[in-house]
Parts: C-alpha cells; sequence; structure tokens
C-alpha cells in the first residue's frame, strides 16, 4: 500500500520536470552518440577518425554550442544561412576557436542531415538523430534552439551556460551572447 | 484505500508516464505555438486499398495551389504521362508532424525535380483552414487538396481513412502510367524518412531507364 502510494508520488513528480526548459545551471546527461562522422568533423572535434560513437564531452573543447535543429523546421531553413556565418566567424575568432560547433537532426536520417548539408552548404559536423534520443537528452527543445555546453570533469554531465530556443533575432548579439556564455567560470 | 481500488489508478498513472517516454517529435518553434497537439495516436488506424502494380484511383480534389489561391480543381489524371505523383497524405493541418513534413518537402524540391515528380498534399481539412495552414508554413511550391468534402472519399478509396475522419500519414508513389509503385501508411506520430520516399522514385527512375534502351 505504502509502495503503491510512493510510486504514485514519484510518477506525479516526474511530469512537470520532463516538460520543464532547459535553464542555465541544468546538467546534461552525457549520452553515446552513434553517428559516423564525415571526413574533416572529427578533425575538426579532436575524435578519433573513422570513430562511430563517442560523447560529446571527449570534443576537445573548453565549450560546446549545440543547434538542435530539423531539416523539416522552416525556422531553420530560414537561418541556416546565418547560422553558417556564427560558424565562420567562430572559426576565425581566437575566443570562438574554443569553442566547437556540433548540430543535432531532431527526428532526421542520415539521408536528412546529409541532404540539409548539402543543400546549404553547412560546414559543421553534423548527427542525425533519427530516433530523437538526442533529442530527448536535450528536453525536446523546439527547433531551432541553441545551447552553449561545458563538459563536467569525470564524465558528470554537460552543464547548461546559456539557452536560446528559436531563431536569433540579432546574429551579432547571438555571437557576443555565445562567446560571453562560453567564457564563464 | 485498497490495493484494488488503486491498481487502476497506478496503471493509468503507469501508461501516462510511458507515452511521456515516447519520442516527442521536434518541432519548429513559432509552428509550436501555432499547433494543437493531439499526444500520441494509434500508429494505424485503417487499412491501405491501393497496392503496388494496381491502376492509381483517379480523382478531383479542391486545392491551394501555387500561384492560383484555393479555387482550383486538381485531378491525378493531370499528370499521367507527364510527371510521377507522390501523393502525401497527411492526418490534420496545425498538428506538429504535419506542420514539419511539407516544409521538409518543399526544401527538396530540386530532389523531385530530378525524379520529375510533383507532390500533392492532401488531407481532411477544409480548404480554408488548409490555406491558412500553407500561408503559416510560408507557402509551398506544390499543391495541397482537401478531402473535406464528402468527407474523406479519397483517403477512403485510398484506404487511408482512419476512424476518425483524419487521413494516416500515408506515402502513395504513382509513376507516368498512373500505376501505384509504393504505398505505405507510416506510424502517424512519425515523419517518413525522406530517404525512402527518393529510394522508390530512385527505382522508377532506373525502370524507366531501362525501358528506353
Amino acid at each position: 500500500m505504502n509502495r503503491l502510494a510512493t510510486a504514485l508520488l514519484l510518477i506525479l513528480l516526474a511530469v512537470p520536470a520532463l516538460a520543464a526548459k532547459p535553464q542555465p545551471g541544468d546538467v546534461l546527461p552525457d549520452q553515446v552518440v552513434k553517428a559516423q562522422l564525415q571526413p574533416g568533423e572529427s578533425a575538426y572535434l579532436g575524435l578519433p577518425e573513422g570513430a562511430k560513437s563517442f560523447r560529446l564531452s571527449q570534443i576537445k573543447a573548453e565549450a560546446l554550442l549545440v543547434e538542435v535543429f530539423s531539416m523539416y523546421c522552416p525556422r531553420c531553413q530560414a537561418e541556416a544561412p546565418a547560422v553558417n556565418r556564427v560558424f565562420e566567424r567562430l572559426k576565425a575568432s581566437p575566443q570562438g576557436q574554443k569553442l566547437k560547433f556540433v548540430a543535432l537532426g531532431a527526428g532526421n536520417s542520415a539521408f536528412e542531415v546529409d541532404f540539409f548539408r548539402k543543400k546549404y552548404q553547412a560546414a559543421m559536423p553534423m548527427i542525425p538523430d533519427a530516433d530523437y534520443v538526442l533529442h530527448k537528452t536535450f528536453m525536446n527543445v523546439g527547433t531551432p534552439s541553441y545551447f552553449v555546453l561545458r563538459p563536467l570533469p569525470g564524465g558528470k554531465g554537460l552543464k547548461v551556460l546559456y539557452f536560446h530556443e528559436g531563431q536569433f533575432e540579432n546574429e551579432q548579439t547571438f555571437f557576443d551572447e555565445v562567446l560571453r556564455a562560453a567564457a564563464q567560470r | 484505500m485498497t490495493k484494488r481500488t488503486l491498481a487502476p489508478i497506478f496503471a493509468a498513472m503507469l501508461g501516462f508516464t510511458v507515452l511521456l517516454w515516447q519520442p516527442v517529435p521536434a518541432c519548429a518553434v513559432d509552428l509550436k505555438d501555432m499547433t494543437f497537439d493531439p499526444g500520441p495516436l494509434k500508429p494505424l488506424d485503417s487499412s491501405l486499398k491501393v497496392r503496388a502494380g494496381e491502376a492509381a484511383p483517379d480523382f478531383a480534389l479542391p486545392g491551394v495551389v501555387p500561384g492560383q489561391g484555393g479555387k482550383s480543381l486538381v485531378c491525378l489524371s493531370d499528370y499521367r504521362g507527364k510527371k510521377n505523383v507522390v501523393l502525401s497524405f497527411v492526418p490534420a493541418a496545425f498538428t506538429p508532424v504535419c506542420s514539419d513534413q511539407w516544409p521538409g518537402y518543399n526544401l527538396a524540391k530540386d530532389l523531385f525535380d530530378e525524379y520529375d515528380t510533383v507532390v500533392l498534399g492532401i488531407s481532411a481539412d477544409n480548404l480554408p483552414s488548409l490555406y491558412a495552414w500553407v500561408v503559416e508554413m510560408r507557402g509551398l511550391w506544390f499543391p495541397v487538396l482537401s478531402d473535406f468534402w464528402p468527407h474523406g472519399a479519397v483517403a477512403q478509396n485510398y484506404g487511408v481513412l482512419r476512424a476518425d475522419g483524419t487521413t494516416e500519414r500515408a506515402v502513395i508513389i504513382i509513376d507516368k502510367a498512373g500505376v501505384v509503385r509504393f504505398a505505405r501508411s507510416f506510424n502517424i506520430n512519425l515523419r517518413p524518412d525522406l530517404a525512402i520516399i527518393m529510394g522508390e522514385l530512385h527505382k522508377i527512375e532506373g525502370d524507366s531507364t531501362s525501358k528506353a534502351r
């Protein structure tokens, strides 16, 4: 009887947690990513060439900028050229080079991610997430969403430093916010 | 309360929690504000009535046609001998998965063009709703047809009408000779992989190339 009541209580407590939005300070699980990276992507991320699975915490960077996107999302399509520019600016900036950019295709197959990459000539690493496994880890956010994350030592997860859901209104402001978040100690 | 009275409550809560842990389709942020989310639905609720190799049943439906507003009547047979046709049935306007699916086909116009193919989007919504939805999706290059009245008659003919009057998330591919080459109702809660559609169109192109030799 008591066990049943406890189980019910735990379930009720879990419901709002599942619907919550990410906040700075939250820690996301460091999920295993199963994906075949493109030539050049492994080198950019500092991962072994030909690796078929890795954790985001294994990426050689002080912080990560993660975009959750979908090939099917019209807002992601509209923002793709601006996202490409942000990626190029990060690579060219000394501060930005401390960050690595990864885009996760929520619900997108490898074919769909590859199509999006070619359509917009996107150069950042793009990871398919056909079964929404990573999307769930990233709290089922809408697309596009942007996270700045810091891998915690000892595989303890990915600390959210910055979260923005939806298109960024101003490219410069977004760029500055990302750098500012990544510089946090 | 006894164990007997608590058991059904516990089962219902457990079921609800399992539903919450199912994949949640990613939704474009501002479209998300415009959509009605019915939650997870029974994956399939009808039986296909068309099979690969059969003649595709013809139809004429009013549609939102690019450049022609909402007054055009589109017949499947209009495309006979001219284009392959992908019939993309979706359950309902302004719902989460559907609001992403067609913008993806919109982006992939070049791929469909490569295979000399037109998409015909179909749902059982009425024309004004479809018009508003297409505008919200920032326009589409392909016609969006309303199978509203007689309600879902075309969907019924193809075996993709659900018991609640919505349509399945189905893809029917018809070649230029008017023959069904692929027919499948997908899990209504998820988008079909674009690779499946392109793979089938690739096969049709391969067949017509070998016939031409």
